[in-house]
């Protein structure tokens, strides 16, 4: 796929998914309505539409205040600065992106926004103490590749769009069962059970949306940064250290996940460890560095040997 | 009467056609000027640190007149250049001898020292990082835009709107200029 079909996918998906979010909202309208009666599908309604497009404008804004992510100056962070600032000019963007950092101790980094120019790139403090240069840069290529690409309105919007699509349904959720005080006594037993199962399908059906955006994506943001770079074994060292390292981010939620070069969500315990694989955000780390084993025609093991 | 019909939506075709490629002909080329203007800009700062790096060593050592003399007449390359074949020349000179004015400057602690200086060397470090990240992205625009005009059918738009090659700047190997590409396991799995 070249670039442009990349872009105009990246567009139409971005409709396509403002168009099921506005779905998965009428289903739980209508699933709210089953359960409550009253008006109470239109003003879901009405309400998801105004979010929507106030997420269409306000997706980076919302996902650098979930994430942490705080606005830095060159003075501050002169190496990252300079690594967004190469790695636009090696991407051919018109301006580089913002910077941003998020003080947390797991090494991470994701891009979001809505445009090419209102696009930030941030970076967690793990990351920056744990990369050298060459690294750094690989990773903020891989950024910088989902900017250019297109990807991160479609990314940020995804994030925004699951993140509420989870709360609601989990408030609708627990009002169902321990609101109360219904007002309209009674409905149709039969229509509040497929309400509430509905109520229970909409999250799943978000992260279904979510997961399909975006492990496809990853790889073509690798193979990206190995072109703004020139550099894939240097994204190789990189995945490799991210590897190594099990931190879990403190700001990650489910919702964001996708964003991240690496999922920031490591806990593999339990039940969602056992489930890890149907729910991954992500493609593993070692399938992505073989496939720049293969691009670049090295070995990380030797490479990693030498260190 | 359907042969006229027939011959002029042909010929409407082809015209369409032919402006779609024009069309694509510019937008490539103007991706290929942005791109050069990127390294021309990164050419310019370096040229006007170098005086500022001479004047700075000269304060410590200011007997290496030899390796003055090659930095500034590199600048002066630099800025007579026209075209990125020549820019890229000039460029290389001017690289090899601020190699030499900081391999000089080892020998001279309270010059390394100097906080002038390091930031100088920052600068040119960064300078460089830049013309690096600039090349690749403009060597790949021109590759891109080269190999279409110089194809069938591209190249018959090419000749009559005039579409004229385009110089690589310090381009080593030709396969640089090609993006990598790759099968990643991705590709078959649904998006």
């Amino acid at each position: 796929m070249t670039l442009e079909e990349q872009i105009r996918s990246n567009r139409v998906r971005s409709g396509m998914l403002v168009l099921s979010f506005g779905l998965v909202f009428v289903g739980i309208g209508a699933a709210v309505q089953a359960v409550y009666g009253g008006a109470s599908l239109i003003l879901i309604a009405g309400i998801a539409f105004v979010y929507a497009i106030f997420a269409w404008f306000a997706n980076g804004k919302m996902v650098a205040s979930w994430t942490g992510a705080k606005s830095v100056t060159k003075e501050q962070y002169p190496e990252l600065v300079r690594a967004v600032e190469n790695a636009a000019i090696a991407a051919g963007l018109e301006q580089p992106p913002q910077v941003r950092v998020v003080d947390d101790p797991s090494p991470n980094a994701f891009a979001a926004g809505g445009s090419p120019k209102s696009s930030y790139i941030a970076a967690t403090t793990g990351l920056l103490g744990m990369m050298d240069k060459r690294e750094l840069e690989a990773v903020i290529a891989h950024e910088t590749g989902h900017i250019r690409n297109r990807d991160v309105r479609l990314m940020s919007l995804a994030a925004v769009l699951v993140g509420v699509v989870a709360l609601v349904s989990d408030i609708a959720i627990r009002m169902a069962f321990f609101g109360g005080g219904r007002r309209r006594g009674g409905g149709n037993p039969i229509l509040m059970i497929i309400g509430i199962v509905m109520l229970i399908l909409a999250p799943i059906a978000a992260f279904g949306i979510q997961m399909s955006l975006s492990r496809r994506r990853e790889y073509l943001a690798d193979e990206s940064s190995a072109e703004i770079t020139g550099d894939p074994e240097g994204l190789a060292l990189a995945l490799w250290k991210l590897e190594q390292d099990t931190t879990e981010l403190q700001h990650a939620n489910r919702a964001t996940a996708h964003l991240y070069i690496e999922t920031p969500l490591n806990n593999t315990s339990g039940v969602r460890g056992a489930l890890s694989g149907m729910f991954d955000t992500h493609p593993s780390l070692d399938s992505r560095i073989e496939s720049l084993e293969k691009m670049g025609g090295f070995q990380l093991s030797a490479l990693v040997g030498q260190q | 009467m359907i042969v006229v019909y027939v011959i002029v939506g042909v010929v409407v075709l082809l015209a369409v056609w032919a402006v779609l490629i024009f069309n694509h002909l510019v937008r490539l080329g103007n991706e290929a000027k942005r791109g050069w203007s990127n390294i021309d800009v990164q050419l310019k700062r370096r040229a006007d640190l170098i005086p500022n790096l001479v004047e700075a060593v000269k304060g410590y050592a200011a007997h290496e007149r030899e390796v003055f003399e090659a930095v500034t007449a590199a600048r002066t390359a630099m800025q007579q250049a026209t075209g990125p074949a020549q820019a890229g020349e000039a460029n290389k000179q001017a690289t090899a001898a601020i190699g030499r004015l900081f391999a000089v400057s080892e020998a001279y602690p309270q010059l390394r020292a100097s906080e002038n200086f390091q930031k100088l060397q920052d600068e040119l470090t960064d300078t460089e990082d830049k013309v690096a990240a600039a090349r690749r992205y403009y060597n790949q625009t021109v590759y891109q835009y080269n190999s279409r005009i110089q194809s069938f059918p591209d190249l018959l738009i090419a000749r009559l709107g005039g579409f004229n090659e385009r110089e690589f700047f310090e381009l080593d190997q030709p396969a640089d200029a090609q993006a990598p590409s790759v099968e990643f396991p991705g590709s078959a799995a649904p998006q």
